[in-house]
């Protein structure tokens, strides 16, 4: 398996698209501390970047 | 699949994790401009005057400036409580929240532009971020009087002014806005900046053109004070401080495009009769700063223009007898009047 579609594999892995690790990947689907911390990031990524839409104006330095 | 115990667990970390993640805005937020301007409050508890406004009196005010031609000294002097972005509703909590921890001010300042003591405060919750934050945390159901929320929106709000990460959420993006400015202007001309953003953005806080605000003249030529607006003055009023409400300067282009129009003297005459009612010295400042380059950007003063104003402000309302005192009935200073 090329570098590439073993990345592919883990992004579709990470996103649920797929039940099945990449060879190496030592993340189970029942590592409940790995994915509940996981849904936190990506949680906390969509928060920290969902104002793009907002209209700034003021930005007191 | 995974089993059922294994996604409650997940779930389980994930809101301990948001828990975490609430903590975190609660501690990066505890700086933010208006907890800023509120412990400012609760710092000059021994000031005689307080200024209160949007972002014109937050940059315009310079309370040394102020204190000098007053004749005032700290701890006495003023304090400028002044909250960029703010509608009369944040204003009107300023003051009560100054008065609650221990301010006893002789004089209010009051600066205000455009329809600014007219407009009826409108929001939606998007509305609600930056430094319109404060309302979700500063006696947030007892503001909601003075401001119209949707039913839908209403929900909203109360169900979002517990969560810091909703509740603060511009604080952080404005984090964000500022990386992403700062990317932007990667091998582009600088834009010009001051304490308040791009100064080019200001100027979308202005009239597109003289017509359109002749029509806002027409249209506001009747309308009450704004309810915040009003109570701010009747509890100002009602515990004997001397309010002075001022026009603030604005340059030499929006003077003539727009102050100098027989609409806006409509409009000030009719505001000048609503404010009667609550003893209010009227001060038009509007044209005490002539040279437009004491202008940071098309709304704000610069340090030196803000030095300027403060000043020639403080020699007027310090002149009042007995010395910026409550009840004070002063006889006529020229560029001052009563309404």
């Amino acid at each position: 398996m090329s570098s590439l579609s073993w990345c592919q594999n883990l992004l579709e892995y990470l996103a649920g698209e797929t039940d099945v690790p990449p060879a190496g990947f030592p993340i189970e689907l029942t590592n409940y501390l790995f994915w509940g911390i996981w849904w936190g990031i990506l949680v906390g990524v969509v928060f920290v970047f969902s104002g793009q839409s907002s209209k700034f104006i003021y930005i007191d330095f | 699949m995974p089993a059922k115990r294994q996604l409650v667990l997940a779930a389980a970390v994930l809101l301990a994790g948001l828990v975490a993640m609430n903590l975190v805005v609660t501690i990066l937020t505890r700086n933010s401009v208006p907890r800023r301007v509120m412990r400012h409050a609760r710092q000059s508890q021994s000031a005689s005057v307080i200024a209160l406004g949007n972002s014109l009196v937050a940059s315009g005010f310079d309370e040394v400036a102020f204190n000098s031609g007053a004749g005032l000294s700290a701890p006495r002097g003023a304090a400028n409580l002044g909250l960029g972005a703010s509608s009369t509703v944040e204003q009107l909590l300023l003051l009560r929240y100054a008065l609650s921890h221990g301010v006893h001010p002789d004089l209010v300042v009051y600066g205000f532009y455009d329809f600014q003591l007219t407009t009826p405060n409108r929001f939606t919750t998007s509305d609600l971020m930056g430094n319109h934050a404060m309302l979700y945390y500063v006696e947030p159901f007892y503001a909601r009087r003075f401001y119209s929320l949707s039913l839908h929106d209403s929900f909203q709000f109360r169900a979002m002014h517990a969560i810091p990460m909703f509740a603060d959420r511009g604080a952080i993006w404005a984090k964000v806005e500022i990386l992403r400015r700062a990317m932007a202007q990667q091998g582009m001309p600088a834009e010009r900046t001051n304490r308040l953003g791009r100064a080019a953005d200001f100027s979308l806080l202005e009239s597109d053109n003289a017509e359109d605000f002749r029509l806002q003249c027409s249209a506001s030529v009747n309308l009450p004070l704004a309810s915040s607006v009003s109570e701010l003055l009747r509890q100002a009023n009602d515990l004997g401080l001397t309010i002075a409400v001022v026009e603030m300067p604005m340059r030499e282009q929006h003077r003539r495009l727009f102050y100098d129009t027989p609409g806006w003297s409509q409009y000030t005459s009719h505001i000048r009769n609503l404010l009667a009612q609550f003893n209010v010295i009227y001060v038009d400042a509007s044209d005490w700063i002539q040279e437009d380059a004491l202008f940071d950007d098309p709304l704000h003063l610069s340090t030196r223009g803000a030095a300027q104003f403060s000043q020639r402000l403080g020699r007027l309302l310090g002149s009042l007898p007995p010395h910026l005192s409550a009840h004070s009935t002063g006889t006529p200073v020229p560029g001052r009047s009563r309404p």
